[in-house]
């Protein structure tokens, strides 16, 4: 909503700055988004009289004159010749900058000093085109006053940023009931008293409201003899200055009293209505219309339609007909004021997608009760501006009259909830300068009536928030609660998301957000299985793009997406990871399921570029260690890892999943070289999935801890040769097989295949360190344990020692 | 023997002397002290001497052997001085290459930002509370009293799916979840992905919210604002100016926008706070009484407020982010700045 600081002043006397005024809307829920200072900046441009105007000795185009500023006479040099002698004019003074950051300085042309310009409206930002410099009026001007001072163009404009519940501020005049509210002033209503002559209204027009649960009210004054012409400088101006074009008188008169009382008019050529009758009707299905604009519309039966005795007109509240618009031929005009449902209104402008400042009015509700008012205040400005007569009488169906609400309201239940201790005369103050009807009812309750314009207020709350607002939220003293303690420990998902988050940071991974929402092709480029559940993925009705049309089943696609793009940005070195919902369709009625995944990714080397280490890339075993890390953190005891039907998208040769108990936590291993080439990727990726309810599920806490024993330890290595396809996890279970409680630790420190082993053979070594809690063990205990440990390596793994 | 003796004390004295290292002392220690050292071999053929000569003899060898032990721990003890010495010297690493340590990784900042919110919260005795994101028009339209064909839907353009659901477009339909679960006395805050069908520099159609609810008996409106100082101070430094003024929402009545003192330049003004010396932080209000009657809540006898926030704005204020799009381009140069 935009409204300027003079209009303002005609309706409300405040003595307020344009910032204190700003400030007050702001404090009232009217939020000021911006402030445009027209002719602020321009105080350098005066009123100025030629005294002398002459040939420029060395231009043919230019003049040289003497300018009086009101205080001394100036060389003014200037190109223009629509001026003369004894003109009152626009001087630009030295110092002055015109909009464009365009500074006048002294300066000399073609010879001659010039101290200064002389204006045209152009370059003042005061009109698009202007032939000549601007010659002022000479009545009453004095010279050297500011220029925009001497013609009243000083104002400012404000842009109102209004809530959707604030319908009655969408005029002026709605804005200065406010500011008369919160001071305490009257507000002046613009003149709405109408000349009547002619023959009644009656006889010449007619209206008929079919579908009155959709046009609660339909008033219509009807003015022959008018003649459409441009409209008068103070009008165009006044519109101008909030941004609404001039069109010709009759429409602007419209647009002005739309803006003044916020009640949207509409003016039609009254000839051009078949029967001179008006019929508010429900739209057939698929009626054609074209609008003013001159668009051709389907119509549907929700729509509603004034229409003449034969067709449609209008788009009720939406945009008038290009069929009956004014023309400049119009001289006979049927003015149509009138109150439709908000729901209608909005319906039709959305399918339609015509948003208009008739339709935003309509749809947030008008002032059933000012219908006629506006009705009046037009009709009176056309005979004004227009000429005609204005036909005895106005039409007004209006059959279910609203009566106002009256609201019980408990003065002390305002005070109570917002917290402030205000007597009750305040109380009931604010809520009569807001103009409700107050009456004391029994028992302390009194009875509220609301203005009929603040359709917003219609129970004891609404009221309790216009006391604390009219009082001012600034007057309410901050307190803290006085409450009942409850026990609130974060519940055992909550805190375990937290330390995954830890642990994934405290492991050198960097977390990232992607969007939840996906491209549908993403399931292709991750080469899921057709009957992969997650192709079937929750479609939005309305994405923005088709990128992101479908709710993600899982967050490999925007894992790899990141990666490959930080690879492009020359980032080479990554360990990223997230730990996001996906999105599940559910069978039947039931809610879609958001279970929450986490994914990792790493690449590059694993030490950057550093100096003190070998410079080598990262591998399976980096992902892995990380999710072995995280598991034995949380407590996931006794995860195995298999290398059988392991997901399409892992190198199968190198990737497992991840199992604890018989729950499939996750998955670990190197992307497919087809999967990295989809996303784009040139280099190796090495990436981990865990399923974070399997990870809740088997996440012990609180375990026994043993001490440690206080004898001494031996250590004993196994070097062995074992078939090439035989996995080393094996090895730790034969060993661990021989269940000698001395053994403490049994670690593989060797690995190794080529040079010196045979085709088809690894050689693993592994250490094995023995301790008794009870006692020193002896060379011989020792050596009989790691016996047993050697013989069962060779009996079931048919390992060869080295 | 006692020439002998003597003889053997003094050479070796001086040979300790000038030895000058420890591995020479070493040698001097096994060669005159070892099992087949002199002064041991002296002390074996004690035995041949008569009972009288015995004692004096020994005593006298010990004295030796005394002296040579001592001389030979000083000498010792000096050469190891002098290694550790000479060690301290020569030895000079370059302390300004960079130490060899694991990599650090990053919370994502709006991860960050939940955290202390979250935690602020927890010690004003907040639980943590959590609901769908693909929510039932229901929960986040009209049970917060959006009436269907309502111009307050507007304010939030919403991506719909079908059956009724939507993307959830605030995370106050949480209040309602938890106001069906559970009654008064609560104190709830609600972190979550919200989205919205709107793209540009300023607005990412998926971004985070925090939902704070405490509904309890006699809580005002002036409550709020103090929890609500509480907090900016808290989030922001001890002295943040806060304001609230009023506005609109379905849900909250009344309702009000809160401010607080641009945290760029302290309310002077500028252009972050488009001159305003104002920054729009949150939004809250006392629970409109319609919200109880969908929870089955007696408003005449409890009272409560909600607010709810941006985190993206938060992280951008806080952190001096400009443009909402690099929290969601994970770029790691961007990331492993948190």
């Amino acid at each position: 909503m935009k409204v300027t600081y003079n209009w303002l002043k005609e309706y409300v006397d405040f003595d307020l700055s344009p910032d204190q005024l700003a400030d007050l809307l702001t404090m009232l829920g009217l939020e000021v988004e911006a402030m445009d200072r027209l002719g602020e900046g321009f105080d350098d441009v005066v009123v100025a009289l030629v005294e002398e105007k002459r040939q420029h000795p060395n231009a043919d185009k230019l003049s040289l004159c003497r300018v009086n500023n009101g205080s001394e006479v100036l060389d003014v040099v200037c190109g223009a010749q629509n001026f003369k002698q004894g003109d009152m004019v626009a001087l630009a003074q030295i110092g002055a900058v015109l909009p464009g950051d365009f500074k006048i300085k002294k300066s000399k042309i073609r010879g001659e000093e010039s101290c200064g310009m002389l204006c045209s409206e152009k370059e003042l930002g005061l009109a698009d085109e202007s032939a000549g410099i601007m010659i002022l009026p000479d009545s009453g001007l004095v010279l050297g006053t500011p220029l925009f001072s001497a013609l009243g163009l000083k104002d400012t404009l404000f842009e109102i940023g209004l809530t959707p519940n604030r319908a009655d501020c969408l005029s002026a005049v709605g804005i200065a009931r406010e500011i008369a509210a919160k001071l305490g002033l009257q507000v002046r209503y613009p003149d709405s008293a109408v000349v009547e002559g002619g023959e009644p209204v009656e006889s010449v027009v007619g209206v008929v409201v079919e579908a009155s649960d959709l046009c609660p009210r339909y008033a219509a004054r009807y003015v022959s003899g008018c003649k459409i012409s441009p409209s008068p400088e103070w009008l165009v101006k006044r519109l101008n200055a909030i941004g609404i074009r001039s069109i010709n008188n009759v429409v602007d008169i419209t647009n002005l009293v739309m803006m003044e009382l916020g009640q949207p008019l509409h003016a039609f050529d009254c000839d051009r209505l078949a029967g001179k009758r008006i019929v508010v009707r429900r739209a057939g299905e698929g009626e054609p219309f074209t609008t003013l604009d001159g668009q051709q519309r389907a119509l549907v039966s929700d729509d509603l339609v004034i229409c003449d005795a034969e067709r449609p007109v209008a788009l009720a509240g939406v945009m008038g007909g290009l069929n009956s618009e004014i023309e400049n031929t119009t001289t006979c005009i049927l003015l149509e004021s009138a109150c439709f449902k908000p729901a209608a209104v909005r319906k039709t402008s959305k399918r339609l997608g015509l948003h208009t400042e008739s339709s935003h009015r309509f749809e947030r509700g008008i002032d059933i009760g000012g219908v006629a008012r506006a009705l009046d205040r037009a009709a009176a400005l056309i005979v004004e501006l227009a000429g005609g007569t204005m036909a005895r009488g106005a039409l007004d169906v209006y059959p279910g009259k609203c009566e106002p609400v009256s609201i019980p309201f408990r003065p002390e239940r305002a005070n109570s909830l917002i917290g402030i201790d205000l007597a009750r005369e305040e109380i009931l103050d604010i809520l009569t300068r807001l103009e409700c009807r107050v009456v004391e009812g029994a028992a302390g309750i009194v009875q509220v009536e609301p203005p009929s314009y603040r359709i917003d207020i219609e129970r004891e709350i609404d009221l309790i928030e216009e006391v604390a607002r009219l009082n001012g939220f600034d007057r309410i003293p901050a307190s803290m609660p006085i409450a009942r303690i409850t026990s609130d420990r974060p519940s055992r998902h909550q805190q375990l998301e937290k330390r995954v988050r830890n642990i994934l940071v405290d492991h050198g991974m960097n977390e990232i957000i992607n969007f939840s929402f996906t491209d549908p092709g993403s399931a292709g480029k991750l080469m899921l299985r057709e009957d992969d559940p997650r192709r079937n993925a929750i479609r939005l009705s309305n994405p923005l793009v088709d990128e992101q049309s479908v709710m993600r089943t899982t967050l490999l696609p925007g894992l790899l997406e990141t990666v490959a793009r930080n690879i492009n940005f020359r980032s080479l070195d990554l360990s990223l990871f997230e730990m996001r919902r996906v999105y599940m369709p559910s069978a039947g009625d039931d809610m879609p399921t958001e279970p929450i995944f986490i994914v990792g990714a790493m690449t590059g080397s694993r030490d950057g570029d550093g100096w003190s280490r070998p410079n080598e890339s990262v591998d399976f075993y980096d992902a892995k260690g990380v999710v072995e890390a995280l598991l034995e953190l949380i407590g996931v005891k006794g995860a195995s890892w298999l290398s059988d039907s392991v997901e399409p998208y892992y190198h199968p040769g190198k990737s497992c999943r991840i199992m604890a108990g018989r729950d499939q936590i996750g998955s670990v291993g190197e992307i497919h070289p087809t999967v990295q080439e989809n996303f784009g990727i040139e280099k190796q990726v090495f990436c981990f999935e865990l399923d974070f309810e399997k990870l809740l599920k088997n996440s012990k806490t609180g375990s026994s801890i043993t001490a440690p024993s206080r004898f001494p330890d031996s250590t004993r290595d196994i070097a062995m040769l074992v078939p090439d396809d035989l996995q080393s996890e094996k090895v730790v279970e034969c060993v661990k097989g021989v269940k000698a409680k001395e053994i403490e630790q049994i670690q593989i420190f060797d690995v190794y295949r080529g040079k010196g082993i045979p085709d088809g053979y690894a050689s693993i070594a592994i250490r094995i360190r023995y301790r008794s809690y009870e006692r020193t063990l002896t060379d011989d205990e020792i050596s009989s344990i790691h016996k047993k440990i050697t013989d069962s390596l060779i009996n079931k793994l048919q390992v060869t020692l080295r | 023997m006692r020439e002998q003796l003597e003889k053997l004390k003094n050479e070796t004295l001086t040979s300790i002397k000038s030895a000058g290292n420890v591995e020479l002392l070493q040698d001097i220690r096994v060669r005159m002290l070892g099992r087949k050292g002199e002064l041991t071999a002296l002390m074996k053929g004690l035995g041949a001497l008569s009972a009288d000569e015995r004692p004096i003899v020994g005593q006298l060898v010990n004295n030796v052997r005394d002296e040579i032990e001592s001389a030979l721990e000083a000498a010792l003890a000096a050469a190891r001085e002098q290694v550790k010495a000479e060690r301290l010297k020569s030895e000079r690493i370059d302390v300004t290459l960079p130490g060899r340590h694991a990599a650090s990784g990053s919370k994502h900042p709006v991860s960050l930002i939940i955290e202390e919110v979250c935690e602020i919260f927890a010690g004003l005795g907040f639980a943590v509370a959590e609901g769908p994101e693909i929510e039932h028009d229901w929960y986040n339209f009209e049970a917060l009293n959006f009436p269907p064909e309502h111009p307050a839907r507007d304010m939030q353009d919403t991506f719909f799916v079908e059956n009724n659901l939507l993307l959830r477009t605030h995370t106050s339909p949480v209040q309602i979840r938890t106001m069906l679960k559970q009654k008064p006395p609560l104190r709830i805050i609600a972190p979550g992905t919200v989205y919205r069908c709107d793209s540009d520099a300023t607005h990412s159609p998926m971004f985070h919210q925090i939902e704070g609810l405490m509904v309890d008996s006699g809580i005002t409106f002036g409550d709020l604002k103090g929890i609500l100082t509480v907090f900016t101070n808290q989030l922001f430094g001890q002295k943040t100016g806060v304001r609230l003024r009023p506005s609109f929402f379905p849900f909250t009545e009344p309702s009000a926008e809160v401010d607080i003192a641009c945290v760029i330049c302290g309310g002077k003004g500028c252009r972050v706070c488009k001159n305003s010396g104002w920054l729009e932080i949150l939004g809250a209000g006392m629970v409109d009484p319609e919200v109880y009657r969908h929870v089955n809540y007696d408003a005449e006898n409890i009272s409560g407020f909600a607010f709810g926030m941006g985190i993206e704005r938060i992280a951008m204020l806080k952190y001096g982010i400009n443009d909402m799009r690099l929290l969601f381009e994970n770029d790691v140069r961007f990331l492993r700045q948190f």
